[in-house]
């Protein structure tokens, strides 16, 4: 129950980006398309969720003062392991988004995940906040670059809805994720009221 | 278990495990699939290959490697007979960064296709010029206001920028109608443009340079 209720304040609550409006350069940058925004949540979720745990665990064999660079030396390694594999097995994702993956390094939804619940909870707990904290970054992210790519260039995950002479360019520019994501909190922070 | 204290030694040797282990799992998982991403792009390169050369993806091809500066010149040869040349060249002046082109050249110096192998721009505008180039001129011009040029984007021009079958030897360096080239910019990516026109060219220039050390089979060179 607990545990359900970790999860589901990152889902919803306290969404990273709707609500805890953290890891914003990713946001913005990653979410011309539905499915770009979708990957890269994707890809951040299995990290947190390496880091919470590991992070969870090594908690107290970790001295206070020197845990924020142990923690970077864990979550870097997490974002290398993840873009090595993806290069590997996943070519066609990592060709799209290949640029943007060393950028999870710097997400401070992972270091302040790391900080504010790994850091003070147990490993099963902390498993369920980064998935949480993960799914909700990733929904965020997808619904963001759905509607950017629906306005930008008429289609949604690659299939075309609006004709062409509806397609606004400075949608998949980065005006347009910012005209988005203020609409997106707004209606965000409408339903929840 | 209590947490342990900050003292000098605990912090040295605590950040000096991480490191290390860290370490040597990173290295372990590089050496597991650095064969598989070596593989995956010395495949890549080879489809492209083919595919700017109009060759099909089944045939066997013998290709010769050739590195001339900072390009690649790959001749290659099917049978024993020379039928063509791609030529890998690197644009520093894209708008998000390098732009790095595959073009395949034929005897007379024609441009047979091309493929964009890696770019970092705009997805939606540069990030066309994998498909913009090699497609014809999409139909007539609309006037339309400042505004909405802005948002909705210029309709694409009535000129052509259908570079295939080009042939710069003849026609003189291929350049953006912009610089008073006769080729249409990608809509909105003028600089995108002229970097990958300018990769082309320079793609031309070695293959020229490189022309007269092909001389594996029938086909004469100029």
């Amino acid at each position: 129950m607990n545990n359900w209720k970790v999860f589901l304040n990152g889902l919803v609550k306290e969404n990273p980006t709707f609500v805890l409006l953290l890891g914003m350069c990713p946001t913005l940058g990653t979410t011309s398309s539905a499915l770009n925004g979708m990957s890269m949540g994707l890809a951040t979720t299995f990290v947190l969720i390496c880091s919470n745990i590991v992070i969870a665990l090594l908690k107290n064999l970790i001295p206070d003062k020197v845990r924020i660079p142990a923690y970077i030396v864990v979550i870097a390694s997490f974002v290398t392991l993840l873009q090595m594999l993806m290069q590997a097995y996943l070519p066609s994702l990592y060709a799209s988004l290949g640029l943007f993956i060393p950028l999870i390094v710097v997400n401070c939804i992972i270091l302040g995940r790391a900080e504010a619940f790994a850091a003070k909870n147990t490993a099963i707990p902390s498993l369920f906040d980064g998935l949480g904290m993960g799914l909700g970054f990733t929904w965020a992210l997808t619904l963001l670059g759905a509607v950017r790519e629906l306005l930008g260039t008429g289609a949604v995950f690659g299939f075309t809805l609006l004709p062409s002479s509806t397609n606004m360019l400075a949608f998949v520019l980065a005006p347009g994720a910012f005209i988005v994501l203020g609409y997106l909190i707004a209606i965000v922070n409408k339903i929840k009221k | 278990m209590k947490k342990l204290e900050s003292s000098l030694t605990n912090m040295l040797l605590v950040l000096t495990i991480v490191s290390v282990v860290a370490a040597f799992l990173l290295a372990y998982v590089n050496n597991v699939t650095s064969g598989t991403i070596a593989k995956i792009n010395e495949e890549a390169l080879s489809s492209g290959i083919k595919s700017v050369l109009n060759i099909g993806a089944d045939e066997q091809i013998e290709t010769n490697e050739k590195p001339v500066d900072a390009f690649v010149v790959y001749e290659v040869s099917r049978d024993g007979n020379w039928v063509g040349t791609a030529v890998k060249s690197t644009d520093k002046s894209g708008f998000g960064g390098d732009i790095e082109v595959l073009v395949g050249f034929d005897a007379e110096g024609n441009i047979l296709g091309y493929e964009v192998l890696k770019h970092a721009e705009t997805p939606g505008l540069g990030a066309r010029m994998g498909e913009w180039f090699r497609t014809a001129t999409s139909g007539e011009t609309k006037e339309v206001s400042a505004v909405s040029k802005v948002f909705f984007g210029k309709p694409d021009p009535a000129g052509s920028h259908n570079i295939i079958g080009r042939n710069i030897g003849n026609e003189g360096e291929l350049k953006v109608s912009k610089d008073g080239g006769d080729v249409d910019a990608i809509t909105a990516s003028t600089i995108t443009s002229r970097a990958f026109l300018n990769a082309v060219n320079n793609a031309y220039k070695v293959y020229k340079g490189n022309a007269s050390d092909v001389n594996s089979g029938a086909t004469t060179q100029q």
